[in-house]
């Protein structure tokens, strides 16, 4: 039987999963310009930290227990347990690339989707707990949501619409952010002493690498080299100008000054809210949702910093209310016209697919949440959580790694 | 959702022209530096 791969999709395909790669460290700068400086490097090690042990653990069981064969619309079975069976022949998933292609682009995903929640315990985490954190939640957290989501569980077989992650990456890691800043408590100073970036540059620098890495993401997810990569890139783009030029008018009218972080936030947050839409929604949406982004996640980080939750970098803001928001507008604007394989949303006729996103944002948010949360308290019992008061205030680059950032 | 689209763009470029300019706070912070060095 001839092979039925395309040259030209699984270009794109390996491609894409080096430009989502690249997202982990670009993901490190940008926290890492957010920290003071004693904690860069120990906030960088964390999204590099995170490369490397998400790319074992998902060849190993990650991607099996995501995309496996379907057990109840739970989880995927064990029968491709260190790759077993996922060769260079299509898979089932995609119809015109190495199923091993499919396996490495999937597992970019796995990789940042932990590290973005690193930024709500910036400053004050054992590297030992977050170590034993990752492992625990990529394996029950993300494995099983990717599975109800992608791998054809319960959320896919009910028709939510996710393109690229707004449930499976965003809120996942955004919901478990918020319940790790609660237990985690404050950092020590916090409210009393300016707890300020570092190195604004850095972070800016890191945001735009992430937007880079944002068209291997959202256009990768068309799987083919297609058309539909190309509204994809497209609508990913504007979205993330949109979200940018709004969150900086917003804090400029609010604060009296456009925030060159902010601008970079913004754009992080319309990269965000655009991820499950991308392959949905066309370009006046996606401009629609960039400007909700801008308002939506602005307006969540102000409310979240008026309640004294310490989500040190903002993650919940950004990733949870910038993917729930993503993935109700994907409810709202999309169009068959867009994707002739995806359904219509709420302004094309079918309000039911709103009701099937809201379940789907529903769902990720109770069992992330409960799920982080009996994990969290797990490793406090036996690891502990924080680093002594005395490391905090010494800082985490010399108390955990006996390294400092800069000789300058 | 054109027009929208449309509109949302204009109503940001209506509040950059509305908006507060702080240049003068720069300069001060500035000068604060070179004092203090």
């Amino acid at each position: 039987m001839p092979s039925t791969i395309s040259a030209g999709d699984t270009a794109w395909l390996l491609l894409s999963a080096a430009l989502v790669m690249l997202m982990t460290p670009a993901l490190g700068f940008f926290y890492g310009g957010l920290v003071r400086r004693k904690n860069v490097l120990a906030t960088i090690m964390h999204s590099f930290f995170i490369l490397c042990l998400i790319s074992v653990q998902w060849v190993l069981w990650g991607y099996t227990l995501a995309f496996g064969p379907d057990h109840g619309g739970i989880i995927g079975g064990l029968d491709w347990l260190t790759l077993k069976g996922v060769g260079q022949e299509p898979g089932p998933y995609a119809a015109t690339v190495p199923h091993q292609a499919f396996m490495v682009f999937q597992m970019m995903f796995a990789v940042i989707t932990p590290a973005l929640i690193t930024g709500a315990f910036a400053e004050r985490k054992r590297f030992k707990a977050f170590v034993i954190f990752t492992l625990l939640w990529a394996t029950f957290v993300y494995d099983p949501i990717a599975h109800w989501v992608w791998g054809g569980g319960w959320l896919g077989q009910l028709g939510a619409l996710d393109f690229a992650g707004g449930t499976v990456v965003h809120i996942t890691s955004g919901v478990s952010a918020l319940v790790a800043a609660l237990v985690l408590g404050r950092r020590v100073g916090y409210g009393r002493e300016a707890l300020e970036p570092h190195d604004a540059t850095m972070t800016v620098l890191g945001a735009s690498l992430l937007w880079f890495g944002w068209f291997g993401f959202n256009a990768g997810s068309a799987i083919t080299a297609g058309g539909l990569a190309a509204n994809a890139f497209v609508v990913t783009n504007t979205a993330a100008a949109m979200a940018a030029l709004t969150w900086m008018t917003v804090s400029w009218l609010h604060k009296g000054a456009p925030s060159v972080l902010g601008a970079a936030a913004g754009a992080v947050a319309g990269l965000v809210a655009i991820t499950p839409a991308s392959g949905y929604v066309d370009v006046s949406a996606s401009i629609l949702i960039g400007l909700g982004a801008g308002i939506f996640c602005y307006t969540a980080i102000q409310l979240t910093k008026r309640l004294r939750v310490d989500d040190a970098l903002d993650v919940f803001g950004v990733h949870g209310v910038g993917g729930a928001w993503g993935a109700i507008a994907t409810g709202i604007f999309a169009t068959v016209a867009v994707n002739g394989a995806a359904k219509d949303g709420l302004l094309a006729g079918n309000p039911g697919q709103l009701g099937i996103q809201a379940i789907a944002v529903s769902a990720s948010i109770l069992y992330s949440a409960v799920m982080t949360f009996v994990i969290l308290k797990l490793i406090d019992v036996f690891v502990g959580l924080r680093v002594p008061e005395s490391e905090e205030v010494l800082g985490l680059d010399a108390s955990q790694h006996r390294e400092a950032a800069y000789q300058i | 959702m054109e027009f929208l689209a449309f509109a949302s763009f204009a109503v940001l470029v209506v509040a950059w022209l509305v908006a507060p300019s702080r240049g003068d706070i720069a300069v001060v912070s500035h000068a604060e530096d070179r004092k203090a060095a």
